[in-house]
């Protein structure tokens, strides 16, 4: 036996992340290449909605069975990243009868656990419903973190061999005799330790076959292949609040419209969403009424929602896509389901195929998928596992453990803290060197901190989704400065300010739409301390490194008093 | 049709909506107060944290900013559990008073500790039995107040206070306080109760030229400790309002719930809370305003009840109560009256004032300082703002001393630095906690208005 084909995968979003676990878990040889960090795309900008399909129970039934078997999936193999919520569909007053009745009926024809419940019940379950709501139909919805999921995959992707590059965007794909054969990879300049020595430099890499798993982007990358792929994104917004106001996902049961989902995420609650097809996928409008008409809509379910807080709010594009011959203009009627697209069939382009469409729930059953196919291209026979060995962070461990006096925290940092590491919360929490909060919203300690950045690099904002620090209600206004201070040692001092740089930007991008009321005040605190204490707003061109030197070593650092010609307060140390 | 008939009789395609059944009956709303809007009220500046005495002097205690809106939207509905360290939150409830945007910190933490006691304590516990026995300190002051005299001998009999430190955990630092052979109310029943007073108040009204039948009635919430300790107190209440022609009446009444409070002991605190609330609400509705002696009595029925309990007429109650001199400097022209009066004897004297937490929380901490300033005979000198450090039962607990009396060196060194060698504050505790630090003699500032302006207090029995 020869070695084992090289697969290159393009994109580090779901779908991408879990065809790598797929692929390397069958003993292929795997590159994942992904423009930004994983998640950059549409993976990181969904409500965290485990469906249990009943969603697409009326309008899609193919997709509504996929999703409750991969919901059951998911609930086994990630049960760090899952939290069983379940889910309300629920019926206003002015909402169609026959439509409840149709969807329920859809549930129960698709396998779909479904009851229905009273207006009484579901106020019991969710005390914060609307008065009015009549009743509604409860199913097993749940509310999954897309970042850990991706980095689980990555993860496990990696403990079987795979190569997983961030930071890299396909600049071309190399094509030989109407074969793909490999992609020219720009690595960009970012500090990610994954940048393999290769700083702002071009790597060809040679592949046997290519995935394109781009979603949105797939165009982009079929363009370069000379082949034509219509994806139609579609613009969604999603509003954070800063607290759970159900602990439930709520839905309203009707058949179409925008504004229709609560979905209660780790400590916040996420607002969904619109649907509104654009050109790009990255230059589209974000508009301040878009907000409002989802928060004025969902008050009608959750009425405390008109007056809660906000925290940011921010857009996704969901890489629908239908065989053109169908020609929906609107893109509520595209379908949710995925397309696996092989060139060779399609447009006589051997070596390279295209999935596109398809939703996050059913990421593992599409890795599945392409992953057979491509094995087929190599006539290897290899089993898919993926259904059955649970992610790392997901092995069988239980929550319930006394972790505030095994590691020393706090009972709610504990309990956060093992909630977000899951089984791996031995290895990373087990420290004998100080533990404190780095972040206090969201609970997370300097020990997770340190763990992401060995896993993910000096890159702020990928430690951030591993862990969720500067995700809370202050917005990273009190914790961006101590993460980049945990970069010191092993990263010098300009890779820190430019690691810092980066996360106050993401960070101000998204309150850039909650600037009222409370967030307002938040963001004007943040400023204030930003800008007075840590000189956030110097001039920008004023770029000249700090000079250390000029600084003394402190009061005992060298022994000596801390003497450098100066009194603290700036004036000539003469005497006391 | 209803929930208690069998489940087989559901029908999920024609559930029981609506008509059958008013929802509220079945399913009664939960009668927690909803602290979402006070969490996302927190922008996390730390004004609260920078204002506990207890993270002041204690570093291992993670400060109000933690107790209240992070712990609270760190922790979801199932399984989370209360950090312990909540139990070393003392309730000065400054974090309230300090934050610039309107978080319920207290009741935050005041629910999170009720939830922690109820949960997470065991009931079998030494902790929780100490706790229990300390905040239904009225329990014990009604028993030694019928042998006053044995209880103030035994209770600081050595030997029993090394018991109750070592058993108990309460802490033989301090003495107990004195209780007085006769209570307030004992007096005042003797004394003809409300009738009395009424003709005692009409008398002053005519001699004042005020209507005889002038709507001026104010119910007393003496509190425990005027009247099983401190009876001087309540007596001076009531001399100095009938001297204003207020007719005065002592409604039943039990703990006002400010030491239930503090150790988390929310159901003992409801049952005395719905006693309090019932007599004040009727005497409310017929135009009395309560009024209390102890700024923390008053503290709680303003706004611990309301935050906490959903008692029918709570809300009447908190917007009706007053404490006391703070009532006599809104309605009457006190300081006037304090200007031209003079003092002797006993309590012609310079006053180092203290103003408790609970006082300040209800924006009163100047007013003694305000009114005695021009008081001729007397003198008076605030010593400064920081906390006493006992805050109720929490000095007493044998592992909170220490922090207790490490948060009151402050006010401890003012005192000694104040020209007064007599301390002065409105709260029971403080007062203990002065005295405990400085060996001085503690007033109540009722009394010195009474010294002030009431003739021959002592003529009357």
């Amino acid at each position: 036996m020869g070695s084992p084909p090289h697969i290159a995968v393009i994109g580090g979003g779901s779908t991408g992340a879990g065809i790598a676990r797929d692929l390397s878990m069958r003993g292929l040889d795997v590159t994942l290449v992904e423009q930004g960090n994983l998640t950059h795309g549409t993976t990181g900008r969904m409500h965290g909605l485990l469906h249990s399909g009943g969603r697409y129970a009326v309008s899609d039934r193919a997709s509504a069975r996929e999703c409750i078997e991969e919901n059951r999936v998911l609930r086994e193999i990630a049960t760090h990243c899952v939290e069983m919520t379940g889910g309300l569909f629920v019926k206003r007053p002015e909402d169609d009868e026959e439509y409840f009745q149709e969807k329920l009926r859809g549930c129960r024809t698709c396998g779909i656990p479904a009851e229905v419940v009273s207006g009484a019940e579901a106020r019991a379950m969710e005390p914060h419903l609307a008065k009015d709501v009549e009743k509604a139909i409860s199913v097993p919805d749940g509310a999954v973190d897309p970042f850990r999921l991706v980095v689980a995959n990555a993860a496990s992707a990696i403990e079987h061999g795979a190569r997983i590059e961030t930071h890299s965007t396909v600049r071309d794909v190399l094509i030989e005799e109407d074969e793909v054969i490999g992609l020219e990879v720009e690595h960009a300049s970012g500090a990610g330790e994954r940048v393999h020595g290769k700083e702002g430099g071009r790597e060809e890499i040679r592949a046997d076959y290519v995935v394109n798993a781009t979603g949105a982007w797939a165009g982009r990358i079929g363009e370069m292949a000379g082949v034509d792929i219509e994806v139609r994104p579609s613009k969604g917004v999603m509003t954070i609040m800063n607290v759970r106001q159900v602990d439930t996902v709520i839905n309203r049961c009707r058949p179409k419209g925008d504004a229709d989902i609560v979905v209660p995420h780790e400590t916040t609650a996420i607002l969904g969403t619109t649907d509104e097809e654009v050109e790009d996928p990255e230059e589209y409008p974000e508009e301040r009424w878009e907000v409002d008409m989802m928060i004025e809509t969902l008050s009608e379910l959750v009425p405390m929602l008109e007056d809660a807080r906000t925290i940011r709010s921010f857009w996704g594009v969901r890489p629908l896509y239908e065989p053109p011959e169908v020609g929906s203009t609107d893109p509520t009627d595209i379908t949710r389901d995925y397309f696996l697209l092989d060139h060779a069939e399609r447009d006589d382009l051997e070596g390279m195929t295209s999935i596109v469409g398809g939703k996050f729930t059913t990421y593992r059953m599409m890795g599945e998928e392409i992953s057979d196919h491509v094995c087929s291209q190599f006539g290897i026979d290899a089993e898919c596992h993926t259904a059955e060995i649970p992610l790392p962070g997901s092995e069988d461990f239980t929550v319930l453990r006394d972790y505030m006096d095994e590691f020393g925290l706090r009972s709610p940092i504990g309990r956060r803290s093992v909630e977000r590491l899951g089984s791996r919360a031995d290895e990373v929490l087990n420290t004998s060197d100080p533990n404190p909060t780095v972040c206090t919203c969201e609970g997370v300690t300097r020990a997770e901190i340190q763990d992401a950045i060995a896993g993910s690099g000096s890159d702020l904002n990928a430690v951030r989704i591993r862990t969720r620090a500067s995700m809370g209600n202050c917005q990273g206004g009190f914790c961006c400065h101590r993460l980049a201070g945990e970069l010191h040692g092993e990263y010098d001092e300009s890779t820190a300010r430019a690691a810092w740089d980066g996360l106050l930007e993401e960070r101000w991008k998204g309150q850039r739409h909650a600037l009222w009321g409370e967030q307002l005040s938040q963001a004007a605190l943040n400023y204030a301390l930003q800008a007075t204490t840590q000189n956030r707003d110097r001039d920008p061109a004023d770029g000249d490194p700090v000079d250390f030197s000029a600084f003394d070593g402190g009061v005992g650092a060298d022994g000596g008093s801390g003497t450098a010609g100066v009194a603290t307060d700036g004036g000539p140390r003469d005497g006391d | 049709m209803s929930d208690t008939e069998p489940q087989t009789d559901f029908d999920p395609i024609e559930p029981n909506t609506g008509r059958e059944f008013e929802p509220v009956d079945v399913f009664p709303a939960t009668e927690e107060f909803d602290l979402r809007p006070g969490a996302d009220s927190c922008f996390k500046c730390s004004a609260c944290d920078t204002s506990c005495p207890v993270a002041e002097v204690d570093d291992d205690f993670p400060g109000p900013k933690f107790q209240g809106p992070e712990q609270w939207r760190l922790k979801r509905r199932e399984g989370h559990e209360i950090d312990d360290s909540v139990m070393s939150c003392s309730n000065c409830m400054r974090c309230d008073d300090a934050c610039p945007s309107g978080v319920p910190l207290s009741q935050m933490h005041n629910t999170a500790r009720g939830e922690y006691v109820e949960e997470q304590m065991s009931k079998t516990s030494v902790e929780y039995w100490r706790n229990r026995v300390l905040s239904n300190y009225r329990t014990s002051a009604f028993l030694a107040s019928k042998v006053p005299r044995l209880a103030n001998v035994t209770m600081n009999f050595g030997p029993a206070r090394w018991l109750m430190e070592k058993t108990m955990g309460v802490t033989a630092e301090r003495e107990f306080p004195a209780f007085a052979s006769t209570t307030f109310r004992e007096w005042w029943a003797e004394r003809g109760g409300a009738d009395e007073s009424r003709r005692r108040a009409r008398a002053h009204r005519e001699r004042r030229g005020l209507d005889r039948d002038a709507d001026k009635r104010v119910a007393y919430f003496h509190g425990c400790y005027s009247n099983y300790n401190t009876t001087e107190v309540g007596k001076a209440m009531v001399r100095v309002y009938e001297r204003y022609g207020y007719e005065v009446v002592a409604p039943e009444q039990k703990c006002s719930g400010t030491p239930m409070f503090a150790n988390g002991m929310l159901a003992d605190a409801r049952r005395h809370a719905e006693v309090n609330v019932s007599s004040m609400a009727d005497l409310v509705e017929q135009g009395y305003d309560a009024i209390a002696s102890c700024t923390s009595c008053s503290m709680a029925l303003r706004q611990e009840y309301p935050e906490l309990f959903d008692i029918d007429g709570i809300e009447t109650v908190a917007a009706n109560t007053f404490e006391s001199i703070e009532y006599l400097r809104i309605h009457e022209d006190l300081k006037a009256d304090v200007r031209e009066a003079r003092v002797s004897g006993d309590l012609a004297r310079e006053f180092a004032y203290h103003a408790p937490c609970h006082a300040r929380n209800q924006g009163l901490e100047r007013q003694s300082v305000e009114l005695f300033g021009d008081l001729e005979g007397a003198g008076i000198e605030d010593v400064g703002d920081s906390c006493s450090g006992i805050s109720g039962t929490y000095g007493w607990k044998e592992e909170k001393y220490e922090t207790s009396m490490a948060i009151g060196e402050e006010m401890f060194d003012h005192m000694a630095a104040a020209d007064g060698e007599v301390g002065m504050t409105e709260c029971p505790t403080c007062a203990m906690q002065m005295e405990h630090g400085t060996g001085y003699e503690i007033r109540h500032p009722l009394e010195l208005l009474e010294e002030a302006l009431v003739e021959n207090p002592r003529s009357e029995p």
